[in-house]
C-alpha cells in the first residue's frame, strides 16, 4: 500500500499517549502512598481497634477480649458521662462563637483594611503568638489576670463596681471558655483572612458604584465571599475544642468535665474499654459535626 | 454635563494628572485615548470617587463631585475585567444596584425584575437571567456588567477599557452595540481605550491624555487630520515626526532642509509632521515636481491585509512609516536596504512649534 494512513497497526503495542497517561498515573499514586500509609497505620487501624476494643470485657485492672456491650451500657446510662457529652457540646458552641466573634473582625481588618501582602502576614503570625509560649506558662499567666486576687477583680473592687472578689474568673467553666477561645482564636483568624484577601478590591469598587453603602457591601458581597474560610475555621476550632483535655482540667481546677478529660482519666485508671467507648462517641460527634459544617457550605464549589 | 478643572494628582513623587481640564457633554461618546500609565484609569477612578484629586474639582451637573463618597456620586463605571459577583446569578448580579442601593432603593418583585430584564434585553442576554457568572463567556461578562451598571441609570457611564478582555471579532460587534445602547439611553458614555482605532470609531469626541492633560479633545475626524500639537499626533500612530531647528523658511532637520508654510523665529524649535499615508516613495532622482522630499532606507515591509506599512530608516535613524492601500497602491516595489526618496505635497505637512 502506497497511500498514506492514519491507521496505525494494532500490533504496534500500546500508543505512546496511553503509554504517557498511565505514567502519570503511577506518578500520581506515588505521591499518594506515604500518606495513605500513614494514614492506614496509625489512624484507620487504631480507629477499629478503639471500636473493637469498647467491646471489651473490664476487669478491675485488665480487659479481656471477650465481646460484651456493658461498657456501652454503663457509659449510656450514667449521667456523669451524658453530662460530660452535654459540656463537651456546650463548650464547644460557646467557644466557636466566641471565636467567630472575636476573630472574624479581626480578619475582616488584616484582609479588607491591611492593603500590604507583608504587613498581612505579619499580623497573621502575630495571632500565634500564644503558642510560643508553653501551655503551663500560659496557664499560669491568666491567675495575675484572672484570680481572686488578680488584676480584674482588683480593678472592679478599687472602681467600686463589686464589693467581694468575682470566683467564677478562675477555675471555673468561664475560665475554661476564656483560654480556649484566646488560643482558638488565630484557626478561625487564619481562614477568614485567606478568603477575604482573595476578594478583589474591584468586585467592592463595584459594589460602592452601583450605590450600596458599606453596611451593605459587607453583608451581600464579603460576607458571603468569605463563607469557606469561616466553615473552614470552623472545622479546625471544632475539632480541637471538641477532642481538648488539658485546658479544660487546669484552668478549671478539673471541675468542667469535657469527654477529653473522661479518657484521659479512664486510661489513667486503666479503664481502656471505658475509654474506648468515650473516644468512638467523641470521634462521632466530631464527624457529625464537620459533616453539619460542610453541608451549610459547599466547600467544593466556593474554594 | 461633567466639567473637571484644573485636576491633579500624584502618587508620591509622580504626577499622573497635572492641571487637567475636560468637558464630557451630555448625551455624547466620549472617548479618552491614552498610553499606559498615562492616567487614564487614576481619571477615571477620580470620576467615579474610588479615588480623589489633590487639586482642581469636579463638577457633574452643577454639583460638586469631589469629597462625595462613590456610592453617593450616581455614576455607573464598568471596571477592564469586569468584577461580577461571583456567588451570585446573572440577574441577581444585575439587580445588586437597584436592590441594595443607598437611597431609592427597588425592593424585590415584579417591578425590579421587569427592569432587570428589560436591561438584560437591552445587552442581548433575553434569557441569561439565571445562570452563574462562572458559566457565561467573556463577551456575555461584559454585557452583565454593562447592563447592571446601566440598570442603575447613571448620570454618565465611565468604561475602563471594556473591549480589553475580548477577542477581536467580540471587539468589533461590541463597539457597534456600545455606541447602539448609548444611543437609545441617551447618556454620556466616557470609553477609556489605548488603542486608536477604538478611540477614533467609537467617539463623538476623541480626547488624548497625555502629560497628565488633555492634549487634545475633538470629534475623529479632525483630531486625525489636524492634530493639534506632537503629542496628540503621537497618540494617533498615523503621523512621522520630524524634529528640526527653523532657519528662514525652511526646517532644518536631520534628513535636510524641508521648506515650512509659516515663518517662525531663526532658530527655534519645531516638528514637522506627515501622515503615513500621505508620503509617495520613488527612485531620488525622480522626485515629482512641486512635492518636497528626503531620502530614507528602506527596512522592511509589514503586510497586514487591506494595507501594508513599509519602514524606513532615516539617516538619523529615525524610523519614518509609509503606509500603502491594497486597493490603491502607490509605492513602486521597494528593495531592502536601498535609499528611496519619500516626497509629499507641501500642503499634506503640518508644522508644530517646539521640542520633541
Amino acid at each position: 500500500m502506497s497511500t498514506m494512513t492514519t491507521d496505525m497497526p494494532a500490533e504496534k503495542g500500546q500508543s505512546p499517549a496511553i503509554k504517557r497517561e498511565a505514567r502519570d498515573r503511577r506518578r500520581a499514586l506515588m505521591l499518594l502512598s506515604p500518606g495513605v500509609l500513614w494514614m492506614v497505620l496509625f489512624m484507620i487501624l487504631p480507629m477499629i481497634m478503639v471500636v473493637y476494643v469498647s467491646f471489651w470485657t473490664q476487669t478491675t485492672f485488665a480487659v479481656e477480649p471477650t465481646l460484651t456491650t456493658a461498657s456501652w451500657e454503663r457509659f449510656l446510662s450514667s449521667s456523669t458521662y451524658l453530662s460530660a457529652i452535654g459540656t463537651t457540646l456546650r463548650v464547644w458552641a460557646i467557644v466557636l462563637v466566641a471565636t467567630l466573634v472575636v476573630g472574624y473582625p479581626v480578619a475582616l481588618f488584616i484582609g479588607l483594611f491591611v492593603k500590604n501582602r507583608t504587613i498581612q502576614t505579619a499580623l497573621l503570625v502575630a495571632c500565634v503568638i500564644p503558642f510560643w509560649t508553653s501551655f503551663l506558662i500560659r496557664v499560669i499567666a491568666w491567675r495575675p489576670m484572672l484570680g481572686t486576687e488578680g488584676a480584674i477583680n482588683v480593678i472592679l473592687q478599687k472602681l467600686g463596681i463589686i464589693n467581694e472578689p468575682l470566683t467564677f474568673l478562675l477555675f471555673s467553666e468561664f475560665s475554661v471558655l476564656v483560654g480556649m477561645t484566646q488560643i482558638y482564636c488565630v484557626f478561625m483568624v487564619g481562614p477568614i483572612t485567606f478568603m477575604i484577601a482573595r476578594i478583589d478590591e474591584s468586585m467592592i469598587e463595584a459594589a460602592r458604584d452601583l450605590g450600596a453603602s458599606f453596611g451593605t457591601i459587607f453583608r451581600r458581597i464579603i460576607l458571603p465571599l468569605s463563607m469557606p474560610g469561616v466553615i473552614v475555621g470552623a472545622i479546625f476550632v471544632s475539632v480541637m475544642v471538641l477532642g481538648e483535655f488539658a485546658t479544660a482540667a487546669s484552668l478549671s481546677g478539673r471541675k468542667t468535665n469535657m469527654l477529653g478529660n473522661i479518657i484521659v482519666s479512664q486510661v489513667g485508671s486503666l479503664k481502656w474499654a471505658f475509654a474506648a467507648v468515650a473516644g468512638v462517641v467523641l470521634t462521632l460527634i466530631i464527624a457529625a459535626v464537620i459533616t453539619l459544617a460542610l453541608r451549610i457550605v459547599d466547600l467544593r464549589k466556593e474554594m | 454635563m461633567l466639567k473637571l478643572s484644573g485636576v491633579t494628582r500624584r502618587y508620591g513623587d509622580a504626577v499622573a494628572l497635572d492641571g487637567l481640564d475636560f468637558i464630557v457633554p451630555d448625551d455624547t461618546y466620549v472617548s479618552l485615548l491614552g498610553a499606559s500609565g498615562s492616567g487614564k484609569t487614576t481619571l477615571l477612578r477620580l470620576i467615579a470617587g474610588f479615588e480623589e484629586p489633590d487639586a482642581g474639582e469636579l463638577m457633574l451637573g452643577g454639583e460638586r463631585l469631589d469629597g462625595k463618597p462613590p456610592h453617593r456620586r450616581d455614576i455607573g463605571f464598568v471596571f477592564q475585567n469586569f468584577a461580577l459577583f461571583p456567588h451570585l446569578s446573572v440577574e441577581e448580579n444585575v439587580a445588586f444596584g437597584l436592590r441594595h442601593r443607598e437611597s431609592k432603593a427597588v425592593p424585590a418583585g415584579s417591578d425590579l425584575n421587569d427592569r432587570v430584564n428589560a436591561a438584560l434585553d437591552l445587552v442581548g442576554l433575553t434569557g441569561f437571567g439565571h445562570r452563574g457568572v462562572g458559566e457565561i463567556s467573556g463577551g456575555q461578562k461584559q454585557r452583565v456588567a454593562l447592563a447592571r451598571t446601566l440598570v442603575t441609570e447613571p448620570r454618565i457611564v465611565l468604561l475602563d477599557e471594556p473591549l480589553g478582555a475580548l477577542d477581536a471579532n467580540l471587539r468589533a460587534r461590541m463597539c457597534d452595540e456600545l455606541r447602539a445602547i448609548r444611543e437609545r439611553l441617551k447618556v454620556s458614555f466616557l470609553h477609556v481605550t489605548g488603542s486608536e482605532t477604538e478611540a477614533l470609531t467609537m467617539g463623538d469626541t476623541v480626547a488624548v491624555l497625555a502629560n497628565g492633560r488633555i492634549a487634545q479633545a475633538q470629534d475623529s475626524t479632525s483630531l486625525f487630520t489636524q492634530p493639534a500639537n506632537t503629542a496628540a499626533a503621537r497618540h494617533l500612530n498615523a503621523w512621522n515626526l520630524i524634529g528640526g531647528r527653523v532657519k528662514g523658511r525652511t526646517l532644518d532637520t536631520a534628513v535636510g532642509a524641508l521648506p515650512i508654510s509659516q515663518s517662525l523665529p531663526d532658530g527655534s524649535e519645531a516638528q514637522l509632521a506627515v501622515r503615513f499615508d500621505q508620503i509617495g516613495v520613488c527612485e531620488p532622482d525622480q522626485v515629482p515636481a512641486g512635492q518636497d522630499h528626503f531620502t530614507a532606507r528602506y527596512l522592511a515591509g509589514e503586510f497586514n491585509g487591506p494595507t501594508e506599512l513599509s519602514f524606513f530608516r532615516a539617516d538619523n535613524g529615525d524610523l519614518i512609516q509609509v503606509v500603502n492601500h491594497l486597493s490603491n497602491p502607490r509605492l513602486p516595489d521597494l528593495t531592502e536596504g536601498r535609499t528611496y526618496a519619500l516626497h509629499f505635497s507641501p500642503d499634506a505637512a503640518l508644522l508644530f512649534e517646539g521640542a520633541a
